[in-house]
């Protein structure tokens, strides 16, 4: 099995950070022993920081006990859609280093306060299996793959659920307009339907017709929603990765979600034409023109 | 006669059930259009006129008594089957035109043809011979709202004959014309008669009852002169 390297995270809030400065030439530091550290992008950014300069960290907002380290790299933090709105000020240590800089030498026990690794396997599919085994092996810890559904995501299930019910209202409300929509434009075409009634057209016929023109107007519409949708994703994930300084993707237009559009409009769209045109031709001929 | 007629109605009676009350707008009209007839209803205005002209062209059916069109019962024909009638044995013309005012004269003319399933070629010649019968040749491209009102019913009037009917009913042609342009339908429906096809129109006009061969008198609902 190939040696899974561990990296300790450390999610340094803004206070902690500031504790953080570059080493100054006026604090001799032995540099080729400096441990080596690897730095949020967010975090060399906003300090100015380069590959290869000193910086010390310290747990301790005061900046107590501060301990210097060589910054190897930038990383790009994992998103993480629960602190998207936190800028990502972080760095991450190997886990001696992380232990050293944040324990207790008092109380050497206090240090070993490590409450979860994330380990990666050569095949993630392997994920259930190897998290049963810790979990009998080591009993006490809870052991899950990342891709199980974990407590965090009951606010999503909740926002998803809101979602939903703001689509459901909307499709309902669309519809009814829709529908109301092709009323009027049916009516007004309530002559001609009349007239080509009573030139010798069949109901069957200008059904046929009508049902032609709503689903060749239903797909151009679906079309123009999915493409409207695909532009606006783009739109939409660059202002707010933009704004928060993240690569999380706020929307994403799936396969999923385009199918289920089409399921939706492509028969709402027909089911108003025919509807619509049925309250029509349902009527005398006479009746149509007479108005 | 030998030759069935072309449209009978018998023992007909049409009533239009109202909230207040049933209006009866035929009551009990028996007649017999023959091939080639050309015959004009009059009578005060309410007395059934259209009402006749409508069940005799298969846009209504009676609330009772028969209809039959060359032989065939109009009431035992589906809504399909007398749409089918409408477009291929019967031209109709309206006092209001009822052109497509989205289509050309051209057009408007065709539609009926395209519908029968007349092929591309057999339509354009046809077209093009109705348009110069009724004298509108020039008028082709032109829409409903750029024709008057003799010229709209002169475009009904190809349109009506578009899938060569044997029968033409007209409902007050002059109606919404004057008296020069009224006289234009006229000698085109006199024109057509002499072509063989049978018309009945219904009409206040004088001038236009005085062309008919027989003159139908209709009061309250009923031929009160000239059934037979
Ligand atoms: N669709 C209808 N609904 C109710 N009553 C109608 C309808 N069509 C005609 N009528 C009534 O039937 C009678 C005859 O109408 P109509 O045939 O149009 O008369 P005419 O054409 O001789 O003026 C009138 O009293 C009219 O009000
Ligand atoms: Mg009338």
């Amino acid at each position: 099995m190939r040696r899974t390297r561990i990296w300790a995270l450390v999610a340094m809030a803004l206070s902690a950070a500031v504790a953080l400065t570059a080493a100054s030439a006026a604090q001799p530091i032995e540099a080729g022993e400096a441990p080596g550290v690897l730095v949020s992008r967010q975090l060399m950014e906003s300090r100015a920081l380069g590959i290869g300069d000193l910086v010390r960290l310290s747990a301790d907002p005061t900046g107590g006990r501060s301990r210097t380290f060589r910054i190897l790299g930038a990383y790009e933090p994992t998103p993480d859609p629960m602190r998207f709105a936190q800028p990502a000020l972080e760095a991450r240590l190997h886990l001696p280093d992380l232990l050293a800089l944040s324990g207790n030498p008092s109380d050497p026990s206090a240090s070993d306060t490590v409450s979860s690794i994330n380990v990666a396997l050569v095949n993630p599919a392997d994920a259930d299996a190897f998290a049963r085994d810790v979990s009998t092996r080591l009993p006490g810890t809870v052991a899950r793959p990342t891709s199980a559904p974990d407590d965090r995501a009951g606010t999503f299930l909740v926002i998803e659920r809101f979602h939903l019910a703001i689509a459901s209202v909307t499709m309902l409300g669309s519809a009814v307009f829709l529908l109301a929509l092709m009323m009027m434009l049916v009516d007004e075409r309530s002559d001609v339907v009349g007239t080509l009634r009573l030139i010798g057209f069949t109901r069957r016929r200008i059904l046929m017709q009508v049902l032609a023109e709503g689903t060749c107007i239903a797909a151009v519409g679906t079309a123009f929603g999915i493409g409207f949708a695909l532009i606006m994703q783009g739109a939409f994930n660059r202002f707010f990765q933009w704004r928060y300084d993240t690569a999380l993707v706020f929307l994403r237009i799936t396969p999923g979600v385009v199918a289920q559009s089409i399921l939706l409009a492509l028969p709402l769209g027909i089911a108003a034409s025919a509807i619509a045109s049925w309250t029509l031709l349902r009527r005398h001929p006479l009746a149509l023109v007479r108005r | 006669m030998t030759q069935p007629p072309i449209v009978e109605a018998r023992h007909v009676s049409r009533v239009f059930p109202m909230a207040a009350a049933p209006v009866t707008a035929l009551s009990d009209v028996s007649i017999r259009i023959e091939a080639g007839e050309y015959v004009a209803v009059v009578g005060p205005s309410g007395c059934g006129k259209s009402t006749l002209l409508h069940i005799l062209g298969c846009v209504d059916v009676p609330t009772s008594g028969d209809v039959l069109v060359q032989d065939r019962n109009v009431g035992s024909l589906s809504d399909a089957e007398r749409s089918r009638l409408r477009l291929r044995e019967i031209g109709f013309v309206f006092q209001r035109f009822f052109l497509l005012p989205m289509l050309t004269a051209w057009e408007n003319v065709e539609l009926p043809q395209a519908e029968a399933g007349v092929a591309r070629l057999d339509r354009r010649r046809r077209t093009a011979e109705l348009l110069e019968y009724v004298g509108l040749a020039s008028r082709a491209a032109h829409r409903p709202s750029e024709l008057s009102g003799g010229e709209m019913q002169r475009v009904a009037i190809a349109r009506a004959l578009a899938n060569r009917p044997r029968l033409l009913l007209a409902d007050e042609p002059t109606g919404e014309l004057d008296q020069r342009t009224g006289g234009h339908i006229i000698t085109l429906l006199d024109r057509l008669h002499e072509d063989g096809t049978a018309v009945v129109v219904v009409t206040h006009d004088v001038a236009v009852a005085a062309c008919a061969h027989r003159l139908l008198t209709m009061r309250d609902g009923q031929i009160v002169e000239g059934s037979s």
